[in-house]
């Protein structure tokens, strides 16, 4: 059993690396290649898709055995006990149940795209490569199963979860209303510890079964999603800041905004709002700036003399600035998910829009920062230009991954994916070659592969959001939803104000990336009726959910900052509310006053 | 339930609503038909996934999607092979029997056909002949592999790239060049970025209404034909439709700035030529050779005609 479970890991991790590493060199080899005749991979677009639906699932894979999967914070509050052992038991059981259904759901889709028969280059079907959906989300509800107890009899009930769910593919169509009620059971057990993605997944399913349209339903958005082809864009960043966060670059960034910011009062506090918003540019929202720079800065300032309970407010708040700022992944995300057809909202312009609303939130929070400082008594650092040019050149690789990036996509050297691929490639050249933090062979694969199950956690999330999303497309809930506010809401300012309460409350139950993924598409058109501008909207969302990761009771940020310094939650409702408000300040300021947001467009000539 | 990419509150979106409207009155409200206008249900190929899956019963396809489920009509959008409406036309009837058949085979009923008007090349600088068009970078969809080659082959600089980051990559100058009809052009405002315009017919872009047969086959067999009546009569509205609004769209980017830039005869000569030097890769690799040789047979049948007509 053991050797099986060895080679079965080694068998995962070879995958992954190989597969990482296709992705970011056909993309590379395209945009390096263009201005040399051309030179290029036949097809590479179509496998980079397919790598990346290989990506997302055998990651997803790595993610389960790694129970790297989202969860609700609840989960926690169990000690051990029969209740833990029963919750465990359900919580798992009914994984197993929803994700084997989606193994299943998914093997539909397989077939139905072996009929449209596309070729990959090499002369292997496309639908060949794509089992590996079906394949890896059925050792995924076996491993679900495997896990809802440590004992056989409760291994058996997993298994049985499974049986029991293809039993209710049995129930006849007409009496298939009467099943809303596992949606309840489906959202208990998520509360008791299954991934957040079972929910969603398990919820699509059980409302598209009950209407009587085919489960496949939710798969095929599984697959279209991840098959988009800007997708591959968010591993590839996401990777990049992996290996970002396991080098030495936090130390040496700290120290160069340490020696811009020190010398002035409270100018620690402004250095720890300033990396952790250029950390997060490639972070994007996944929390990875409170785990890799938390550690790193809280003890800075402490030992500059800051109370403890601003500190960790401070850190706590700090993890998602930057988030407008590129390459930041959720503004890319949200530029795919609300362009249609109609109305494109381009990724650029939605960055440069967020340039002066993003500066406000770092700003804010620094100057917060600095009133606190100068009560606090402290040794001041004398500014020295000297410690500047040498930190600043102790960092300049780090510094220049932003500029390089920005510049190969805003030259029209490279597209989106291409861009990532290169921020990866130029990430792995500086710290395994010339910084040398981490070994190419020694550590860089245990790197992406714990990156690999990051991102498997958060493409399934995603792909099984857009599940959930198409049956309130199916339903047409988002006419509904625009009738009804057309009628009970007037005028754009009170539109907007629902938003912001709206978007703060399920910013903080919601993970970004579903966040957008679920509501962009329903608020997008909503917000054109009411003649707000796409691309102000799209800021006015990003900001907010910004918010919503401070909002109580489970905003993301407090979560992985309980688990980070070992704080109870609600001592950090406290330390956060000071930064709650301030936030809160000015993202009503970017909310209602557009010309923050389109100024610069319109500076520019784009609007 | 149906899905199209024609775009929520276009006009062609209005023919739709009321074709709609229309079937549920003459089947006595038993045909009820959910319309997902605006791609919201996916691109072409995700509607056809939909449809094999049965998450979908219905939709109004591009070519690219009606090839999804058969290549034939392709044979329709060979580049340069038809001068004009008319030459289309002849071969669309002619060959609708077979096409419709086959499509029947894989499941599909065709309710009606239409199309979305020419392709027309749209570049930063004026491209009269192929030349001008190599020298600039051109849009390819990520998802075509076959024509991404061939354009390689020919020595052009084509841009692999999915088509919701084509508005983008105008900007930036990642793509300098596209084609697309004028409709398309000016509903995304893609032109703003190029305005030139080549006044070549390049391709007709083909569309169908299609409806899953076993969907089809449970609505019942009266009421069948007169829905396929409906259905016919709003395809050639559709029509008439797209043709006024061509002119319409290109006098409207005009005034906007877009420059037309004319095409000779001798030029076009050596567009065909350029594209005719494609058929053998298009020919099998694309458009299955039957319906590739039925096509241009009955092309040729057609400018016969016409030349004894004249005499
Ligand atoms: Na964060
Ligand atoms: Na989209």
């Amino acid at each position: 059993m053991t050797t099986l479970a060895a080679v079965f890991r080694r068998t995962e991790q070879v995958v992954l690396v190989a597969t990482l590493a296709l992705a970011t060199l056909l993309p590379v080899i395209d945009a390096f290649g263009r201005p040399l005749g051309g030179f290029h991979v036949p097809g590479s677009a179509a496998y980079v898709q397919q790598l990346t639906l290989w990506l997302a699932f055998v990651g997803g894979l790595a993610a389960t055995s790694q129970a790297k999967h989202l969860k609700l914070s609840t989960a926690e509050f169990f000690d051990e006990g029969l209740a833990k052992t029963l919750s465990q038991l359900l919580a798992y059981s009914v994984a197993a149940a929803v994700v084997g259904i989606l193994a299943y759901a998914s093997a539909q889709v397989v077939l139905a795209n072996r009929i449209q028969t596309k070729m990959l280059p090499i002369g292997v079907p496309e639908w060949v490569s794509e089992t590996v959906m079906p394949v890896a989300l059925g050792l995924m509800a076996l491993q679900f199963a495997w896990m809802a107890s440590n004992r056989w009899w409760g291994r058996l009930v997993g298994l049985g979860a499974i049986g029991g769910a293809f039993a209710l593919g049995l129930v006849p169509p007409e009496s298939a209303g009467a099943l809303w009620p596992l949606a309840l059971l489906i959202v208990g057990a998520a509360l008791l510890g299954a991934p957040v993605f079972v929910a969603m997944g398990g919820i699509a399913l059980v409302l598209f079964f009950r209407e009587g349209t085919p489960v496949a339903a939710v798969s095929a958005e599984v697959y279209r999603l991840i098959a988009s082809p800007t997708l591959p864009a968010i591993p590839l960043l996401t990777a990049a800041g992996y290996v970002l966060a396991e080098s030495g670059a936090a130390e040496r960034l700290v120290r160069f905004f340490r020696a811009v910011f020190g010398w002035m009062p409270g100018g620690i506090a402004v250095m720890v709002a300033a990396v952790c918003a250029v950390f997060t540019t490639f972070t994007g929202g996944s929390g990875v700036t409170i785990i890799a720079l938390g550690g790193l800065v809280y003890p800075i300032l402490r030992k500059d003399g800051y109370p403890e309970g601003f500190s960790l407010g401070l850190v706590t708040a700090s993890g998602s600035l930057g988030l407008l700022f590129p390459p930041s992944l959720p503004v890319i995300l949200y530029s795919v998910v609300a362009s249609t057809r109609d109305q494109t909202v381009p990724a650029d312009d939605l960055f440069i829009a967020g340039l002066v609303p993003g500066l406000l939130l770092v700003v804010i929070t620094a100057f917060y920062g600095i009133v606190i400082g100068r009560r606090v008594q402290q040794e001041k650092v004398p500014f020295s230009p000297r410690e500047v040019v040498a930190s600043a050149w102790g960092a300049k690789w780090e510094l220049l991954l932003p500029v390089f990036i920005v510049a190969l996509f805003v030259s029209g050297f490279a597209s989106m994916v291409e861009a990532a691929a290169s921020a990866l490639a130029y990430t792995v050249i500086v710290e395994c070659f010339i910084t040398r933090d981490i070994h190419i062979v020694k550590s860089l694969p245990n790197v992406l592969l714990k990156a690999a199950a990051l991102m498997g956690a958060v493409l399934i999330l995603l792909s099984v959001a857009m599940g959930l999303t198409s049956y309130l497309v199916d339903a047409m809930i988002p006419d509904m939803l625009l009738t009804w506010v057309r009628t009970h809401i007037e005028s754009q300012v009170m539109f907007l104000l629902a938003l912001n309460g709206l978007l703060l409350v399920l910013g903080s139950v919601l993970e970004i990336y579903s966040a957008i993924i679920v509501l962009a598409p329903i608020i997008a058109p909503i917000g054109a009726a009411f003649d707000v501008d796409p691309i102000h909207l799209g800021v006015i969302f990003l900001a907010n959910l910004e918010l919503g990761f401070l909002f109580p009771p489970v905003g993301l940020n407090l979560f992985l900052s309980s688990s980070r310094f070992g704080k109870p939650l609600t001592s950090l409702y406290r330390h956060v509310f000071p930064f709650l408000i301030i936030t809160g300040i000015g993202v009503l300021l970017i909310t209602y006053i557009p010309a923050m947001s389109l100024g610069v467009l319109r500076l520019l000539g784009r609007q | 339930k149906m899905a199209t990419l024609v775009p929520d509150g276009s006009s062609w979106h209005q023919v739709l609503k009321e074709t709609a409207a229309e079937w549920n009155r003459v089947s006595g409200g038993k045909v009820r038909v959910n319309l997902y206008a605006g791609g919201t249900a996916g691109d072409d190929p995700d509607v056809v996934r939909k449809m094999t899956l049965g998450t979908l019963n219905a939709a109004v396809l591009t070519s690219v999607g009606v090839a999804e489920i058969d290549k034939s009509v392709y044979a329709m959008s060979i580049p340069m092979a038809y001068r004009d409406y008319d030459e289309v036309y002849y071969v669309l009837e002619k060959m609708r029997p077979s096409l419709e058949a086959s499509m029947l085979e894989k499941g599909y009923v065709v309710l009606n056909w239409a199309d979305g008007g020419w392709v027309h090349y749209f570049a930063k600088r004026p491209v009269t002949d192929p030349d001008d068009l190599r020298s600039l970078k051109l849009f390819s969809w990520a998802g075509d592999t076959d024509t991404l080659e061939i354009w390689r082959n020919l020595r052009f600089n084509p841009v692999p790239l999915p088509s919701t980051e084509l508005a983008t990559a105008l900007q930036t100058g990642l793509v300098e060049a596209f084609g697309a009809p004028p409709q398309v052009a000016v509903i995304t405002r893609y032109y703003e970025n190029a305005k030139n315009m080549t006044d070549l017919n390049w391709a007709l872009l083909l569309g169908a209404t299609v409806i899953k047969k076993e969907v089809w086959e449970r609505i019942p067999a009266d009421i069948r034909p007169k829905l396929l009546e409906v259905a016919r009569n709003a395809g050639r509205k559709l029509q008439a439709e797209v043709r006024r609004s061509g002119e319409a769209d290109v006098a409207a980017m005009k005034s906007k700035g877009l420059n037309v830039v004319p095409v000779d005869a001798p030029t076009r000569a050596q567009w065909t030529m350029l594209a005719e030097s494609t058929y053998p890769q298009v020919r099998g690799h694309i458009v299955p050779a039957a319906a590739f040789d039925e096509a241009l047979r009955y092309r040729d049948e057609y400018r016969k005609q016409q030349a004894a007509h004249k005499k």
